[in-house]
């Protein structure tokens, strides 16, 4: 009774499964939070091996439940959460980096550590349910509701400027989806729905103008969140201040939302639109890869110079998306997985790094290779993936992407490739640079030295988190077909309208 | 004189906090300490009881219903509402009444008497489209306010704030008559719904117009939408917290019950002039509330100053509500109220339950204070999320609704505005939960105060609000569907 249960109602479980145990979290007092870390950590594990079965058994395509929810002022809503090409990956990237998150931060939070679990898992709920969210309403709840739980886990553990950076971020993000909602509140009013299919069928009647708002109001929403520069400034913040927990998922998959938000939702509501404004984004695009390198290169905190970093490379997939080439999208695709495990690995491996040294500056390192050899394995393991060295994964993603900008329609679009590739080149110039400056070299015996203190490698813990991502980054490098192949067709239907030489395909269709 | 069982029915649920009301005094004798103790006890108790029995009368109304009227009281679903929406209130205020008064060290039994009055006027308000009968009502729940604002008359603040508002509010009613008499004068009669039918005939003529700007006036001061806020910051203040709570929540909800019966009938549904000018002063003034509340409330170091100029925003986006003037918009209003009366509540009662009596209400003396009474943290957070419009709280569907019409009306500039000032809005809810969790208490005043006293029943309140506006935002069709649009639509169509 239970699998027959799960197979019909395996999505909702997946998203509701996170909210229940954090809630139950939040429950524990505080003397038992050991327990409740354990517990969080059990249950985060249980729900990415469910997934991942679940997943792996059905090939992806059958999951769909759609029911109705209620009507508020005259408008249904449903309740529509789909697994297809497009989400499947990011769906199971949210549950693998979730427990693996809580398993590489255990000891990093002193304070409350279970109120930190049980937020964790309410954030992957958010993910989850957007990711899933068919029905743009339901996708709007689920997007509001990651921004609380990641409000707190940066205002309650994060650095000096907490306060500021939990303000800031809280106040981007929602200046872009309130006038987003207005947008939403539009067009659903006069498409009566909030599908996303009906909702396209009404958008092409609007004249080009209005058109034009609308899109541009959803991509300002979804823009903050990828972001895309000049929008970015939150993020810096936010990065340097949230706890590692925070800035693993943030960049994991949080960002990943804007970039999915565009494929999904603005793309085919409004394709007129997005052929018109495609440029534009591009050119940002390929600002926020150059910029974000440059500024990046400029940091002398680790961790800041991986928060801009994650500008350069989410830049890299809007340039893929804005491309509007199937190869392009798909490079987009693997690239957001890249980024998200890259990153998401470089953000563990500082914080491993901070809760040895308690600093986090550059200047305060050298010499680290010969306190933790380990350590130093990993972590140039995990920067080669990041500049896109061949035989990992960052290499196949941004090779496609540059590929699809070169071959695409845009005009300026081997300009745009030809830039964006230099964007290559200053990543491996910033994330080597750093490693010669923190990994080799003698050792740091100055008065703040970080390096004094690192008299520990890798415990068992933490080589047990950093495994599975090189697993994947040398799988993904060497056989990404295992990882775009379910989204090659799905992506090829999205993107078939925006070609050229669409019309006349369309009318031999319809002959 | 013979009254039927269909007009008792009609006038029962004004009796009961009537009578009330009158019995409260009585029990208000000075006796010695001990039996004092007793006495108050019985007070609180028969107003809690009063409004409970009226509470399941008008549910009882409500489940068959039954729509009696007796003259021009008229108490039709949109009454049974705005009473069981009143009540609630009122037994919410009471409940954190007991616990304040005791921190204040000023238990007497005139408060509860007042609030009963004041209870009676608001039904009386919200159940009647006869303008005699509104003023009645009117006159009926402000007078008890002034009082009640000045509760604590040892305090010179309290005093200064009655008076002020006294003298402000009477101006209000007495143009409200005015409004009601010029009306009367053109058009020969009280009830709003005949006067729908009158106007059209007398076209734009200025009276007329400066009748409907009067009456609109004693309206919007009670609802206290710039530019007649001035009263309500310095009235808030002063005034016992949960007194403020039930000024901000009841007062803004019956003058917006009463201007839902009778706007669509008499004044908005013109066509012509009238229509257009009562819309653009409406947008004037809903325009200015959502700017000028907001941006004042961004400056504010005290949380009940803020809570008051938050209060004028929320004037701001229910107006909103009454420019897009559909049956929709209306729903949304009702339901944008229910969910402020919770948040609202809660956010004025976790004052009285983190035990900050008198000026002690700065954002200084909240710091640190979510970690000692974790419940009551969570509880703030979810009325401060709410009030700030944040999925998935029940504010957030208000908004919601009243925006959908709006834009739906075509006027998407105002709603690009109300959510920009919902965003500014965030900045400051939030200042909040920053001081409850974010910051270390002052180590100096910590050692100093008195040891608290247990605020548990206004603490239990907190939890209610909370868990409620958590119930409205997973289940929002309930009540918007269930009793918000029956509510609206079954009374206004009694008045087509």
């Amino acid at each position: 009774m239970i699998t027959a249960w799960m197979n019909t109602h395996l999505l909702s479980f997946l998203v509701f499964a996170p909210l229940v145990l954090g809630l139950i979290l939040l429950c524990l007092p505080e003397r038992l939070a050991p327990m409740a870390k354990l517990l969080g950590f059990l249950g985060a594990l249980a729900v990415f091996v469910i997934s991942l079965v679940h997943f792996l058994r059905l090939g992806g395509y059958s999951y769909v439940e759609n029911l109705p929810w209620m009507t508020l002022v005259n408008i249904p809503v449903d309740y529509h959460l789909t697994l297809d090409g497009l989400n499947f990956w990011l769906v199971l990237l949210t549950t693998f980096l979730t427990p693996l998150t809580l398993l590489g931060t255990w000891n990093s939070l002193k304070e409350r550590a279970g109120l930190a679990f049980a937020l964790f898992l309410m954030l992957e709920t958010g993910m989850l349910g957007a990711l899933l969210a068919q029905d743009l309403f339901l996708f709007y709840l689920f997007w509001e509701a990651m921004l609380l739980p990641m409000y707190f886990l940066i205002a309650l553990w994060g650095g000096e400027e907490r306060r500021y950076a939990s303000l800031k971020f809280m106040l981007y993000t929602l200046a872009g989806s309130l006038l987003w909602l207005v947008a939403l509140l539009y067009l659903a009013g006069k498409a009566g729905s909030f599908a996303p299919a009906l909702m396209a069928q009404t958008a092409q009647a609007f004249p080009a103008r209005v058109q034009g708002l609308l899109f541009l109001a959803f991509a300002l929403a979804f823009a903050i969140k990828v972001p895309l520069f000049p929008l970015h400034t939150w993020l810096p913040d936010a990065h340097t201040e949230a706890p590692t927990m925070g800035s693993v998922i943030l960049a994991g998959v949080l960002l990943k939302l804007g970039t999915y938000g565009f494929l999904r939702f603005a793309l085919p509501i409004f394709p007129k639109a997005t052929l018109h404004y495609a440029q534009p984004l591009a050119i940002l695009a390929v600002i926020a890869i150059i910029y974000g390198a440059l500024v990046a290169m400029a940091q002398k905190d680790i961790k800041k110079l991986v928060a801009y970093s994650s500008v350069s490379h989410m830049g890299f997939v809007m340039l893929g998306l804005a491309s509007l080439t199937v190869i392009g999208t798909q490079g987009a695709m693997l690239q957001m997985l890249n980024h998200g495990i890259s990153t998401g690995a470089l953000f563990l491996l500082v914080g491993m790094l901070y809760d040895r040294a308690h600093t986090r500056m550059i200047a305060d390192f050298g010499g680290i290779a010969s306190r933790m050899p380990i350590f130093t394995f990993f972590f140039l393991v995990v920067t080669l993936s990041s500049i896109g060295l061949p035989l990992t994964n960052g290499f196949v993603g941004e090779f496609w992407i540059l590929n699809g900008t070169f071959t695409s329609s845009l005009p300026w679009g081997r300009v745009f490739a030809s830039v964006a590739s230099l964007g290559v080149l200053l990543g491996a110039v910033y994330m080597l640079w750093m490693v010669k400056r923190a990994f080799w070299g003698p050792e740091n015996t100055g008065e703040h030295s970080g390096t004094g203190h690192l008299s520990q490698d890798l415990n068992s813990r933490e080589i047990a988190v950093m495994v599975p991502i090189v697993v994947l980054i040398f799988w993904m490098g060497l056989h990404p077909q295992t990882f775009t192949a379910i989204s090659e067709r799905p992506v090829a239907e999205l993107l078939a309208p925006l070609q050229p030489s669409a019309p006349t395909q369309l009318a031999e269709v319809a002959r | 004189m013979n009254l039927t069982p269909d007009q008792v029915s009609a006038i029962m649920a004004l009796l009961i906090p009537g009578a009330a009301a009158c019995l409260l005094p009585l029990a208000a004798i000075d006796k010695d300490q001990a039996t004092q103790k007793w006495i108050r006890a019985a007070m609180f108790f028969i107003a809690l009881f009063a409004l409970m029995g009226c509470f399941f009368y008008v549910t009882s109304l409500w489940g068959k219903g039954a729509q009696p009227s007796f003259g021009p009281v008229r108490f039709d679903r949109l009454a049974q509402f705005a009473t069981i929406f009143i009540l609630i209130t009122a037994a919410l205020a009471v409940l954190q009444l007991w616990d304040h008064l005791h921190l204040e060290g000023w238990v007497k039994g005139e408060t509860l008497s007042l609030l009963m009055f004041s209870v009676t006027g608001m039904i009386l308000f919200c159940s009647s489209s006869n303008l005699m009968v509104l003023f009645l009502g009117l006159e009926l729940l402000s007078i008890p306010l002034y009082a009640l604002t000045g509760t604590l008359r040892q305090n010179h603040e309290a005093l200064e704030g009655g008076v002020k508002y006294f003298i402000t509010g009477a101006v209000a009613s007495s143009c409200f008559l005015m409004g009601a008499v010029l009306l009367y004068g053109m058009t020969g009669t009280l009830d709003a719904a005949v006067m729908a039918s009158i106007m059209p005939r007398l076209g734009s003529d200025p009276v007329m117009l400066i009748g409907v700007a009067l009456l609109l006036l004693g309206f919007l001061f009670k609802v206290s939408a710039v530019p007649f806020h001035q009263w309500t910051p310095d009235v808030y203040e002063a005034a016992p917290h949960p007194i403020s709570g039930f000024m901000s929540v009841a007062t803004k909800g019956a003058a917006l019950f009463a201007l839902i019966r009778i706007f669509p009938a008499a004044l908005l549904r013109q066509e012509g002039i009238l229509q257009g000018k009562v819309q653009a002063a409406l947008i004037l003034v809903a325009v200015l509330s959502l700017i000028l509340g907001n941006l004042t409330a961004l400056t504010q170091t005290n949380v009940k100053r803020m809570l008051a100029y938050s209060s004028i925003s929320h004037a701001g986006y229910l107006i909103l509500g009454l420019v897009a003037g559909t049956s929709q918009a209306f729903i949304g209003m009702g339901f944008y109220l229910v969910s402020y009366l919770a948040m609202n509540m809660g956010a004025f009662g976790l004052l009285t339950a983190l035990g900050l009596a008198g000026d002690r209400t700065g954002y200084d003396d909240l710091r640190g204070m979510g970690w000692k009474r974790p419940e009551l943290g969570f509880a703030a957070i979810l009325c401060m999320f709410s009030l700030a419009g944040i999925p998935p709280t029940g504010g957030f569907y208000g908004k919601y609704m009243i925006f959908r019409e709006l834009v739906a009306q075509g006027h998407v500039s105002l709603a690009v505005l109300g959510v920009l000032a919902s965003l500014v809005s965030v900045a400051y809810y939030l200042r909040v939960v920053v001081a409850l969790f974010l910051e270390k208490p002052l180590g100096a005043t910590a050692g100093t105060d008195k040891p608290h006293r247990v605020a548990s029943l206004a603490s239990g309140t907190v939890l209610v609000c909370g868990l409620l506006v958590m119930l409205i935002g997973i289940f929002p069709s309930l009540l918007s569907s269930a009793f918000a649009q029956r509510a609206v639509q079954e009374s206004l169509n009694l008045l087509k």
